[in-house]
């Protein structure tokens, strides 16, 4: 029982972390928390549901979800996150809101509001050491693995990567430095999309695919980017890892619907004792 | 049709008091509150509780108002150590968690099921329109005193404190004031509010059930506020009319066409119709239709 919810709580906490990991890169280098999150993981998961349908292949839902997931993202970012860039944060917080509307209703309108599921076909659990592990969960671990040692290449091997931790750290120090400030954040924002979509694809396969699913785990994905201290993507995603495997452990002992509210209890929590999360960085504000 | 623009106005009056609760904390103080939704959910809850336990209505919309303000306390000293961003996820992970613990508490509030049969004000006025009227009566003298004291507050040194909060917390720090103690008036009396608000729409509709205190409801208000204007008492009002229109007009639409459109897809236009209103009134005007122009 306890291995076995173990390996669901590692299969929802790398969603989690790969959610996290979106919203700890905007938060740490846009300097907003991105409500819209939640949504352009919905929209990753129905452009890897249609293209699963139209290929039966699962990388090839991946690609759909990533292009789909980036390319909202994206265009979220050039026409409204960036003239807003000088604002207070509470437009910026606002408007992410407006887009995260924006999405779910126009997926609302063209998918309509019926589950739908991944047509996966169903396989025999592989026993390992007395747990059942089912075929998919691996498979879906594999595409998680893939996705962030993508992520992570893309930021700590490559220059455009150095830029944007640079931009993390000081925004006005990177500029002074010759960093052109329109690259990275084109680069972040299709990389957090992109990061979206793989989760919204993981969700859509493990559970069902809905217009409000990446709203309600909106939550979790904000309660780990903060547990995992703000702008650290190591962090983000042990978080996220810690969170899901807290949440499927304590389900049988707490209930279905307090594993949104376990998410709750650990964000109030971090936030004021620890805010700096496990792996971020002391900061004089918070 | 006297009904009907009865029953649209005693919605209206009851957008109205929401809106001027988030004009205190936002547009008065500059506290980003994403979790409206959560105390109007807390004194709707409480009213209809305490009054079926036999409790006139009299003492359970006192009690819905101190409720929703006591739950605002903790919220309250949360914010103090929290940015503005912190605390708007903190404040929609709070209402969430209210949503949560409506549907899971059972033995309280029914779950899912909801709870019907809450009475209604004014009942013994007789099942025709004076019963309505009279509620109307009431809310409405509710939202003119809240807007009195809205203006009086913006009036008073209070006001001139919460105002420099919004606008530069560090130079009102430096001039000794302590903003704490501010924030938490603020936040309990904006909630205490949305908890009056809970109250009349508790005994308005008879029949509460989790699934109408959903997020949504609290960006109504968030738009009610953008559209009419940032901290105006009077752009709140204008707001919260504006967005009545919206709201009626979309269903309107399906009455008369309702081959035009599904019930379900007519939810999902109103979701992206709120959404860009938020988008559009942010990027091109912040201070809303009867902002302040001497600000941005």
């Amino acid at each position: 029982m306890f291995g076995q919810l173990l390996v669901a709580g590692i299969v929802h906490g790398l969603i989690i972390g790969l959610a996290a990991l979106a919203v700890t890169l905007v938060f740490g280098i846009a300097r907003f928390p991105n409500a819209a999150a939640g949504d352009t993981m919905t929209a990753g998961a129905y452009a890897g549901l249609v293209a699963h349908k139209a290929s039966g292949s699962l990388l090839v839902a991946g690609g759909a979800a990533v292009a789909a997931s980036g390319l909202i993202s994206l265009l979220g970012y050039l026409l409204v996150f960036r003239p807003l860039a000088r604002r207070p944060v509470a437009s910026l917080l606002v408007a992410a809101i407006g887009v995260a509307f924006l999405i779910r209703a126009a997926l609302g309108i063209v998918f309509g509001h019926q589950q739908q599921v991944f047509q996966v076909p169903l396989a025999w659990p592989i026993e390992v050491a007395g747990i059942r592990i089912p075929p998919m969960d691996l498979t879906l671990a594999g595409v998680a693995a893939c996705a962030l040692a993508g992520a992570f290449g893309v930021l700590y091997l490559t220059s455009i990567g150095r830029q944007m931790r640079a931009v993390a750290d000081d925004p006005d120090l990177a500029r002074v430095s010759g960093i052109r400030p329109m690259r990275v954040m084109v680069t972040l924002w299709l990389l957090a999309g992109a990061a979206a979509g793989i989760a919204g694809l993981m969700l859509g396969v493990k559970t069902v695919v809905a217009p409000e699913m990446g709203w309600e785990g909106l939550l979790s994905a904000f309660a780990a980017a903060i547990l995992g201290g703000i702008g650290s993507p190591v962090g983000a995603v042990a978080a996220g890892l810690l969170l899901g495997i807290a949440q499927e452990i304590s389900t049988p002992y707490v209930g279905f619907t307090y594993k949104i509210a376990l998410s709750f209890a650990v964000m109030l929590a971090v936030l004021l004792f620890r805010p700096r999360g496990l792996f971020g960085r002391v900061e004089g504000v918070r | 049709m006297e009904a009907y623009l009865v029953a649209i106005a005693i919605i209206a009056a009851i957008y109205v008091l929401l809106t001027l609760g988030l004009t205190l904390q936002y547009g008065l103080t500059g506290l980003v509150n994403f979790g409206h939704v959560g105390f109007f959910a807390i004194g709707a809850y409480a009213s209809a509780l305490i009054s079926m336990q036999g409790m006139p209505l009299v003492v359970s919309f006192v009690c819905a108002a101190a409720i929703a303000a006591l739950a605002a306390y903790p919220i309250g000293l949360v914010a103090l150590r929290l940015r503005d961003d912190y605390f708007a996820v903190v404040t929609l992970g709070f209402s969430e968690t209210v949503r949560l613990a409506i549907t899971s508490e059972k033995w309280l509030t029914n779950g899912v099921q909801g709870i019907p049969g809450v009475p209604k004000a004014f009942a013994g006025m007789g099942i025709g329109m004076a019963g309505a009227v009279a509620t109307l009566a009431a809310i409405a003298l509710a939202c003119g005193v809240a807007a009195l004291m809205l203006r009086r507050i913006t009036r008073s040194p209070f006001g001139r404190v919460i105002e420099a909060i919004r606008d530069n917390e560090d130079a009102l720090r430096a001039l000794g004031k302590d903003p704490a103690r501010f924030k938490i008036q603020v936040l309990a009396l904006g909630s205490a509010l949305a908890g009056v608000a809970g109250a009349f729409y508790a005994h308005y509709i008879t029949y509460l059930s989790p699934d109408q205190f959903i997020p949504l409801v609290t960006f109504y208000v968030w738009m009610a506020m953008i559209m009419g204007g940032v901290g105006r008492v009077s752009g709140a009002v204008v707001g919260a009319l504006l967005l009545m229109l919206f709201l009626e007009g979309t269903r309107f639409l399906r009455d008369v066409a309702p081959d035009l459109i599904s019930a379900v897809d007519m939810a999902s236009v109103r979701l992206g119709a709120v959404g860009l209103a938020l988008v559009l009134f942010t990027l091109f005007r912040p201070q809303g239709l009867m902002g302040d122009y001497t600000r941005r």
